[in-house]
């Protein structure tokens, strides 16, 4: 499901990145001019369904209040592949214009059409195990309708397992919306409460990795969404590359999130490679410890967080993908160890999980190993303390309410507002007290 | 030697043998009349010889009787001779019909045998011996006689004695009796006349032991020859019966001699049949060790009472035929004969043993390669086409028909594999007999067999090369080929037609999971049905949700060609309880599982069941996959292994069970809003984090044991037996590897551990119930939450006893963690090295001492 502008840009290439992964054509048919791939495991169907000609049409909604995105994936290479009754465009054309309030008032609005089609498409599902919602939060179209269709979801499908990979807004440079820290706060209230998986990305974070990676000065949001689009088919692997384990989404997450509302999820991904992002130069010798090791360095994380003395991981998993010998991912986890590379929470289990799957046999690729990372950190929590101090700063001057005001959630007072500060404040001190033996004394 | 000398002569022949005379015209020179008739008889004798060694039908010859020394019989009435072939037929095979112990009239006719003792034995009624005929002439006396006559005397008897009858001076001994089969085997004893010059004496005592030994190779070569004693015996006989042959032309060059030459003494006699007397001692020998043996063999199979088997099988054999009880009879004697390789041993020991002396040397080299001839036609077809035509059972290789490829189904012990072919371990000629080679020879043909079965073999390229006698030095060559060569070809149709690689992965995908999609949503669709108690469990509704799971399309399974073999089974035993029987019964060694397998399909139940009832199953612990595997390929997965794999799969399940329910605690635990709040009280709060942090060690740990199970043990173990596969060179080995690989998998995943079990045991039941007694709690807990929001103390005791009972779960599951991370420790250092892995894994993970100094 994506969300609003970015999340349609970055689902686009995720689709694409997985349509290479299973060898399929833009038009969705398998191809042909690959080499057949004898007894290769992959399943397509976590994602895709087949239409009757045949073809692998993507379990995807394509959803926006502005046409622009959209119009422009129905008008790349990959238009063929979607279902159009998947895809709603906002009709006026208007988009939210970057406030929440609209793009929640919009979903009000449009529930019963966009309910209808995440139906449709979970009646398609064969074991429907759960939704992943591409979204960034700082805009108003994926912030807003985001956060409609998780109070929604959770209500509709209580038993199903709700991933979200949002988007923050990036910390550093002054951001491009005004009302950014209002819209962030009220998606985080709902992610927080709705979501059992977020994995948080950070378009700060992901431009200094793909001008590491790819040496260039400013990278596109082309390029940016190439690498999210890598870390989400690295993640779900698993899921379409059966192993002897982590095949469904709830044993993928359940370890990684040991109490409910710590569900922030980091990610890095180790190495970007000329076949995933053009022109990046391959000089790293991959090796499992190599790419376990690099996976731990906070500069390839795909959020920039603030570390603090105390911070530490609550959980790991490690997803290596390709040749890797179960000996030397155990050889690396004691030399981890040993080294003290990665520091736990003190209170409860200190879950370095590996998985190991099978790499695309439609991908060439010129690294032995890759490896993504998701982990659970408390370092997170910064972000959020960023964001809730923006919000304060605004909202003590009151600044840029009026057109949150305009919305009736909001016509009466501002208690949401206060309600969700609340929420994220409690967020960040859970993950602080986790930093801390006391967490459960 | 003089006129009279004739006559007498004439005269005393017709009392020892009435037959001679009989028919035969008296004429004066009968001597002579008789050399040449003798002579004429011995061409035709040569003939049926010829043909019989051979190896030609031997009934079909009977009526032809071969008398060398009995003329007269070749004028016996077309009539009678078919008669003859009739008698034979009746097949009893038993002289007691001739049996003469009353002194009786020498009558002067011939009868024959209504039964030979084998197709080219004696067929006329031996003569009466001479001290049971009454009122025969005494012969002249010695005493009264010269020594020249003496001389002329005993040299004709001499004549007659060595080519089997009686003289009128050297006449058998008293003790003799010719119906008695041993008397006969070891040769008649003589008794000379008085009187007779010493010189003479010890001469005629030298020849007369060539006679004895004669008579016995004599009668050795007819019972040997009954058809019951096999082929090699026939061979060995038919070889013998050469060297008679030299010695009957030499017999008659003798008596030409003595008529003819003034100049032949018995001391030329003497000299002259001294080779021969050499070569016949050497039979002899040979006759008598292998008599020897035979009644030692008897004397076992007494002890032993009735032979129960052999004559289960020959009734089997006879398939109710009416003769059955007459075989039974022989069946016991035909356990009591040297027979096949024996002989060939035999005969090979002696050669070694007299291996100095160059006549006896080549007289057994020539016996050894003719007695191995059939023996190694039978050889050759085992080696080179894997058939076993051994109509007399002395063939190396035993087959037991009754051990059908059909029960491979069921037959746990390999029995198919093990059992129907097996090697005669006491007979084995010493050229084949050390164990690589003889092993060799028995797997070779095991081989070809089951590629014969599966209807593969080539048959159209003959036997080339193949040495046709034991001596031959291309024999072990001949044989590694074959071997080679078997091996090769079973491999290929194991691996190549029948794709054993293909099926080994599928069995993994199937028993080890290692693409479990379907299995979870196998697990997904069946859950309502595996939670029920094992006894309520339907197997049919578990084997069509899982054919759903299979043929799903896009699940990996969907394309996997041996999808419909899969069936669903429901086994009565837990896994822990299973397996701890087998630890506790065979100690550390898994090897004998299978005998546990019988045992508990068949008597155990009883004791089971009434356990079972105590500690009733549900359907997921007692569910298991069966796998069919059709024929050849059944040999490398056979029962045996097919059960390891359930063992293993077994485990896996369990683990991949508890994940599951660790799984769905955690997701009710994140999306029920009594979990996921915050709640007012802080207690409970701090109860809930501790729920959930429990709950994340249960489930890290689980995690830990199953992708320690899986890859570190399962796949890193798979890819040396796949790589093995390729470089396997003989079969044995292929099932060798495969039976390895999966004990060490049993063992690796700690499922032969007696203690580790019991401790697994015990940490996965604690996850178990943990998981199904947070999932219960979901529904309760929101009306605590807000009884403690009312802090009302009622509420408050709630939680105390909440945490009581979390502070129990904790304390079980800590402990026994560090149970099994000691015993862990211990079992890394002392026998499985690949338990420090998983136990630094749990170390990593659990233990948060070690953790903090990170």
């Amino acid at each position: 499901m994506c969300i609003g502008q970015c999340g349609n840009q970055i689902g686009s290439k995720f689709w694409e990145q997985l349509c290479l992964e299973h060898g399929l054509s833009p038009d969705g048919n398998l191809r042909t001019d690959l080499p057949t791939v004898g007894g290769t495991a992959d399943r397509k169907d976590v994602f895709f369904y087949q239409s009757d000609d045949t073809r692998y049409i993507p379990r995807a909604l394509l959803i926006d209040l502005e046409p622009r995105v959209v119009n422009g994936i129905l008008n790349g290479p990959y238009a063929k592949m979607y279902n159009p009754e998947n895809i709603y465009v906002g009709s006026d054309g208007s988009g939210a214009g970057n406030i929440w309030a609209s793009g929640y008032r919009a979903g009000e609005t449009l529930a019963d059409e966009l309910m209808d089609m995440l139906d449709r498409e979970a009646d398609g599902s064969d074991s429907l195990e759960g939704f992943m919602l591409l979204h960034s939060i700082a805009g108003g179209t994926g912030s807003g309708l985001g956060s409609y269709l998780l109070e929604r979801l959770s209500d509709r499908f209580p038993k199903k397992v709700v991933q979200t990979y949002s988007v923050f807004p990036a910390s550093q440079q002054v951001s491009e919306v005004v009302v950014q820290p209002y819209n962030s706060l009220l998606s985080l209230k709902r992610l927080t409460q709705f979501a059992d998986a977020v994995t948080v990305l950070d378009n700060a974070a992901l431009s200094r990795l793909a001008a590491d990676s790819l040496r260039v000065q400013s990278p596109t949001f082309d390029q940016t969404n190439q690498l999210v689009a890598t870390v989400m088919s690295a993640s779900t692997t698993t899921l379409r590359y059966p192993g002897y384990m982590h095949n469904d989404l709830v044993s993928l997450l359940a370890s990684l999130v040991p109490t409910p509302r710590c569900h922030y999820l980091m990610t890095s991904y180790t190495p970007f490679t000329p076949d995933l992002v053009d022109q990046a130069k391959s000089v790293r010798k991959t090796t499992v410890l190599d790419v376990m090791r690099r996976l731990l360095q906070p500069k390839n994380r795909m959020v920039s967080t603030q570390q603090s003395a105390n911070s530490c991981f609550i959980s790991i998993l490690n997803i290596i993908q390709g040749e890797a010998d179960p000996t030397d991912v155990h050889k690396s986890l004691l030399r981890i160890r040993e080294r003290g590379l990665a520091s736990f929470i003190p209170w409860g289990p200190a879950s370095i999980q590996v998985a190991l799957t099978k790499k695309s046999p439609y991908l060439q690729s010129s690294n032995r190993v890759s490896g993504l990372m998701l982990a659970n950190h408390t370092s997170i929590a910064s972000l959020f303390k960023r964001i809730l101090d923006q919000y304060d700063r605004l909202r003590k001057r009151n600044a840029f309410l009026e057109p949150y005001k305009k919305h009736p959630m909001f016509a009466d007072g501002l208690e949401e507002f206060d309600d969700a500060r609340e929420v994220v404040e409690d967020l960040i001190n859970e993950y602080r007290l986790a930093e801390t033996a006391e967490y459960l004394a | 030697m003089t006129s009279q000398a004739k006559d007498n002569g004439t005269q005393r022949r017709s009392v020892p043998s009435r037959e001679i005379l009989s028919q035969t015209d008296r004429v004066v020179n009968a001597i002579s009349q008789h050399h040449h008739r003798s002579r004429s008889v011995k061409t035709t004798a040569l003939d049926q010889q010829i043909r019989a060694s051979e190896g030609e039908k031997m009934v079909s010859r009977a009526s032809s009787s071969r008398q060398r020394e009995r003329s007269p019989l070749r004028r016996q009435p077309e009539k009678q001779q078919g008669e003859n072939v009739r008698a034979v037929s009746t097949e009893s095979s038993s002289m007691t019909s001739v049996i003469h112990q009353q002194p009786m009239m020498l009558s002067t006719e011939v009868t024959l045998l209504s039964t030979a003792l084998s197709p080219l034995a004696l067929r006329v009624n031996p003569p009466p011996l001479s001290y049971q005929v009454q009122g025969s002439k005494k012969p002249t006396s010695l005493d009264r006689m010269g020594a020249d006559v003496q001389h002329a005397v005993i040299m004709e008897d001499l004549l007659y004695v060595l080519v089997g009858s009686e003289g009128q001076y050297i006449r058998f001994h008293e003790r003799y009796n010719p119906s008695v089969e041993a008397d006969r085997l070891s040769g008649p004893e003589f008794r000379l006349a008085k009187g007779l010059d010493p010189s003479l004496r010890d001469l005629t005592k030298n020849l007369l032991k060539l006679a004895t030994h004669r008579s016995s190779v004599e009668a050795f070569i007819e019972i040997q020859s009954k058809t019951e004693y096999g082929v090699v015996n026939h061979a060995l006989c038919a070889a013998i019966r050469h060297i008679m042959k030299e010695y009957l032309a030499l017999m008659s060059d003798m008596e030409y001699k003595m008529l003819t030459s003034a100049s032949f003494t018995l001391n030329t006699f003497h000299i002259e049949t001294m080779d021969m007397a050499r070569k016949l001692a050497e039979l002899n020998y040979i006759v008598q060790q292998i008599s020897r043996k035979e009644e030692s063999i008897a004397e076992y199979t007494d002890e032993l009472g009735t032979d129960f088997d052999k004559i289960m099988e020959t009734l089997k054999a006879n398939d109710g035929n009416l003769n059955a009880l007459n075989n039974i009879g022989i069946s016991k004697t035909t356990s009591m004969i040297t027979k096949g390789g024996d002989v060939i041993k035999l005969l090979t020991d002696r050669l070694y043993s007299v291996s100095g002396d160059p006549a006896a040397r080549e007289l057994l080299t020539y016996l050894v390669r003719e007695a191995s001839r059939p023996y190694m036609k039978m050889l050759n077809m085992w080696l080179h086409r894997g058939i076993i035509a051994d109509p007399f059972n002395e063939f190396l290789i035993k087959e037991q028909k009754s051990i059908r490829r059909e029960r491979l189904d069921e037959d746990y012990t390999d029995e198919y594999w093990d059992k129907r072919y097996t090697l005669r371990k006491d007979d084995l000629p010493p050229q084949i007999g050390d164990g690589r080679t003889c092993d060799k020879i028995l797997l070779a043909g095991k081989f070809l067999n089951v590629v014969r079965e599966c209807g593969g073999v080539d048959v159209s390229n003959e036997i080339k090369d193949a040495p046709e006698t034991i001596d031959d030095p291309r024999l072990l060559s001949n044989i590694n080929a074959a071997y080679a060569h078997a091996n090769e070809y079973l491999l290929s149709l194991l691996i190549n037609t029948h794709k054993l690689s293909e099926r080994l992965t599928s069995l993994k995908h199937y028993f080890f999971l290692d693409q479990a999609d379907f299995f979870t949503n196998f697990m997904d669709v069946a859950s309502h049905e595996l939670r029920k108690p094992a006894k309520n469990v339907s197997t049919s509704k578990l084997q069509s949700l899982l054919d759903l799971a299979l043929r799903q399309p896009g699940s990996i399974t969907a394309t996997d060609p041996f999808k419909e073999d899969i069936s669903v089974q429901l086994n009565e035993v837990g896994l822990t309880e299973w397996l701890m029987r087998i630890v506790s019964v065979s100690g550390l060694d898994p090897r004998d599982i299978a005998a546990m397998q019988l045992s508990t399909t068949t008597p155990v139940t009883d004791k089971s069941s009434e356990r079972d009832d105590k500690k009733a199953i549900t359907g997921i612990q007692a569910l298991q996959f069966d796998f069919r595997i059709p024929f050849p390929l059944s040999l490398v997965i056979s029962r045996k292994t097919i059960l390891r794999y359930q063992l293993l799969f077994r485990h896996l399940v369990a683990l991949k069970h508890i994940e599951q329910l660790l799984g769905v605690a955690w997701l009710d635990q994140a999306k029920t809003a009594g979990w996921a709040r915050r709640s007012k009280s802080v207690h409970l709060q701090k109860w809930k984090s501790k729920v959930w942090n429990l709950r994340a060690k249960m489930l890290v740990f689980i995690q830990q044991v199953l992708y320690f199970s899986t890859t570190e043990v399962v796949e890193p173990n798979w890819s040396s037996l796949m790589a093995g596969i390729s470089d396997v060179n003989t079969v044995d080995a292929l099932m060798q590897n495969h039976v390895d690989f999966l004990d060490t998998c049993l063992k690796e995943c700690m499922l032969t551990n007696s203690k580790l079990l019991r401790v697994m045991a015990k940490l996965m039941s604690a996850c178990k119930l943990f998981a199904t007694y947070t999932t219960q709690l979901s529904k309760t807990l929101p009306g605590i939450d807000s009884e403690t929001a009312d802090a009302d103390s009622g509420a408050v005791d709630k939680v105390t006893k909440l945490e009581s009972i979390l502070l129990q779960y904790e304390q079980n599951f800590d402990h026994h963690l560090k149970i099994l991370m000691d015993a862990l420790n211990y079992y890394a250092a002392t026998e499985t090295v690949v338990l420090l892995s998983l136990c630094a894994r749990l170390e990593v993970c659990m233990i948060s001492e070690t953790r903090n100094g990170l």
